[in-house]
């Protein structure tokens, strides 16, 4: 056991982090590269800024915003997020690992905050749950990975919390650290290719969706030359005549494939 | 090979829950009238691949799949489903009836996972569920301003219905109008001849005279002049009351405009199913402005014709340097704003609530304007609760307006929540400046029994303007 939870720790920990930021940076460079393609085949390329910039943030810090609507679920929403982001970073535990590791360290959460905040957390995951099985409206939307995600960061969390402060037998211990370190493992390598990729795409979600209501002129003509004549309703005489030539995308667009 | 009845069945089959079928009382489809159901799967895909390849939608869609969190947020939101409380008229559950077909069609992993479990893809009755939910939506975006993860499921709503569109599936009184104003002898969705509209501006005037005392002429044809006016053309056939208030305002004002007979129609359904067709209707508009060398375009009482050429006028005509565009009520409240207007606030005393058309108001364009224009000269004027960009939509958005045969949906769903709304107001006039909230809400008053009259902003203004001195 001792020798899996090492192996956890390093290897599989550093593995797993690479994973996650290079996942991340790859969706996060897709993005940026699909705004630029977006703009570079749009004629009117103006872009409300301070809008946008607005709308973000709003949503990034959503104090005001949360408590308009379903209070409860939005206020556990926003402490389940503040938990998951400031403990294992600012744990003093964590914080030490890292300066054996690479030698940087930053202030530590007091002890008594961070066991707070770790249980909120748990507690905040586990009644997101029930939340969502509750709501019949989130019932109808959810999928396997709505249900799973809240459980799983949990995971990490209270068996953080029983390593560090129940007095465990040292087995119990032992298998309290290996969930501990798989699970967060676990969640790293999930992270870029789960809902939970929002992590680093929420900040650009408003700037996509404004960009991508920038038409490119003459698309509907050619997504009409594309498909034919033939089978289609043809509302637009001689659309064809009419199409302007394409834009070219800053970047080149990758082709889509079907089936 | 032919499909055997059966098959054709299903695919035309309704594929709501039978109780919300009943509810909505919505016995016949609204597709177009030759509705081919053949080999729907594949010509969707294709479709969908077109247009995934010649436009900007597969940037929203590639973020949306990855962020979109289901948290039902939106589901407190939606009037169609706080009246209807039909999970499938959640926005987000609308979205990922598209969303599920791009990410299993269009991403590696979809495709991967699809070979892996043996699933075969897209469904006829995933298109028929499509076909329904995507017109349940009134597109009013309200959703969007509450997503926390930034989701426009308008957006989704409008991808949706294109593709569809291309597929032949889209609602036949938006087609037949659409027709006539790009193929028919006319060119515009009403099919007015010009004879007809030259006189129906004839005896407006003659209206204005009788009533304000005054000769107010509605300018055809001037070139150069500083605006080209076009009013949803339907405006000519029922609004008369706007129309003049609008030539009653020129008139105090004294700049130059015109209404060009070459076209005059503000409508353009491409917003709602087609932007093939957005792009065409918009060019027409160019080509009036060109020909008759104007410097402004200017839009009547119209929410969606507003936002058509407001936000897409630019995209397709010339981008940063195409035509400014306005909206009437812009001019009317600068005009008033510079003092050029002498209103009297002793005619219009009844209780006046206002009405934000989605497409002009969600965007945060045209809140105020209306607002302060209105108090100058209705001192009983009261809002609704909520108002400006989270105001609830009439329940017609969307082309679903023009669509009769839905009037139940319209009236006893999706404008509930807006009925309820005017009611507790206790106005007299509700200013709806907008072709399809004024017809919607006006059937909504009649079905849900609410005593309140609606009208646009310049049916108000025209009574309270003084023109004498003019």
């Amino acid at each position: 056991m001792e020798a899996w939870i090492e192996f956890g720790r390093g290897p599989l920990f550093r593995l797993s982090f690479a994973l996650m930021v290079l996942g991340l940076a790859r969706i996060l460079m897709l993005t940026l590269v699909g705004v630029a393609e977006a703009l570079g085949r749009a004629a009117d390329r103006r872009v409300a800024c301070k809008e946008v910039l607005g709308k973000t943030l709003v949503w990034l810090f959503p104090i005001r915003r949360l408590w308009t609507k379903r209070p409860f679920y939005g206020t556990l929403s926003f402490l389940f997020h503040l938990g998951l982001l400031v403990t294992p970073l600012f744990l003093a535990a964590h914080i030490l690992l890292v300066r054996d590791a690479i030698g940087l360290s930053w202030p530590a959460l007091p002890r008594p905050a961070a066991n707070w905040l770790t249980i909120l957390t748990a507690a905040a995951a586990l009644a997101l749950f029930v939340g969502r099985a509750a709501h019949a409206g989130s019932r109808a939307l959810s999928r396997l990975q709505d249900y799973v995600w809240p459980p799983l960061l949990a995971v990490p969390f209270l068996t953080g919390y029983f390593c560090a402060n129940l007095a465990l037998p040292p087995a119990a211990y032992q298998w309290s650290m290996f969930l501990h370190i798989y699970a967060g493992c676990l969640i790293m390598v999930l992270i870029p290719f789960t809902k939970i990729a929002h992590c680093v795409l929420l900040p650009l979600s408003q700037l996509v969706t404004t960009v991508s209501w920038k038409f490119a002129q003459g698309a509907g003509d050619r997504v009409a030359a594309t498909l034919g004549w033939e089978d289609r309703p043809t509302w637009v005489p001689n659309a064809r005549l009419n199409a302007p030539p394409e834009r070219r995308p800053m970047v080149r667009k990758r082709e889509v494939t079907t089936l | 090979m032919p499909l055997n009845d059966a098959q054709i069945a299903r695919a035309r089959a309704i594929t709501k829950k039978p109780e919300v079928v009943e509810r909505q009382r919505l016995p016949v489809r609204y597709h177009v009238e030759d509705l081919e159901v053949r080999d729907r799967p594949r010509r969707f895909l294709e479709a969908f691949a077109a247009i995934l390849k010649h436009t900007n939608y597969g940037l929203a869609l590639d973020h949306y799949v990855r962020v979109s969190a289901k948290c039902a947020r939106c589901s407190t939101h939606c009037q169609v489903y706080l009246a209807s409380g039909d999970p499938e008229d959640i926005p987000c559950h609308r979205s990922e009836l598209l969303l599920s077909v791009y990410r299993r069609h269009f991403t590696v992993s979809g495709i991967l996972r699809g070979r892996l479990l043996g699933d075969p893809g897209l469904t006829d009755e995933q298109i028929q569920q499509m076909a329904d939910s995507f017109y349940n939506c009134t597109a009013c975006r309200r959703c969007s301003l509450e997503c926390p993860m930034g989701l426009d499921h308008g957006l989704i709503t409008h991808l949706g219905r294109y593709i569809l569109s291309e597929i032949g599936i889209a609602p036949r009184a938006l087609v037949v109008s659409t027709r006539e104003q790009l193929l028919g002898a006319s060119g515009n969705t009403s099919a007015i001849p010009i004879a007809a509209l030259l006189d129906n501006l004839e005896f407006m005037s003659e209206e204005i005279a009788s009533i304000k005392n005054v000769e107010v002429r509605f300018p055809v044809d001037v070139e150069g002049a500083e605006y080209l006016f076009f009013a949803p053309v339907s405006d000519y056939l029922m609004e008369a009351d706007t129309l003049m208030g609008i030539g009653a305002l020129f008139h105090a004002t004294g700049d130059s405009w015109t209404i060009g007979t070459g076209y005059f129609d503000a409508i353009n359904y491409g917003l709602f199913y087609n932007d093939q067709i957005l792009e065409h209707v918009l060019h027409k508009i160019r080509r009036e402005a060109e020909r008759l060398k104007t410097r402004k375009i200017l839009i009547g009482e119209c929410g969606h014709a507003s936002r058509s050429a407001k936000y897409f006028y630019p995209a397709y005509c010339g981008g940063p340097d195409a035509l400014p565009v306005l909206n009437i009520l812009e001019y009317a409240h600068d005009a008033w704003k510079a003092g050029r207007l002498k209103l009297r606030n002793d005619i219009v005393t009844e209780t006046v609530t206002y009405h934000d058309p989605c497409n002009i108001a969600r965007p945060g364009w045209i809140v105020d304007q209306p607002r302060e224009l209105l108090k100058a000269f209705c001192p009983n004027f009261v809002e609704m609760t909520p108002n400006g960009r989270e105001n609830i939509c009439c329940g017609g958005g969307g082309g679903t307006v023009s669509i009769d045969e839905i009037r139940p949906f319209r009236t006893s769903i999706a404008g509930v929540v807006k009925a309820e709304q005017i009611r507790a107001t206790g106005a007299k006039y509700c200013v709806a400046p907008c072709a399809n909230c004024k017809k919607q809400l006006r059937e909504l008053m009649q079905d849900q029994q609410v005593d309140c009259e609606v009208v646009g902003l310049h049916d108000l203004l025209f009574k309270a303007l003084d023109l004498e001195g003019r």
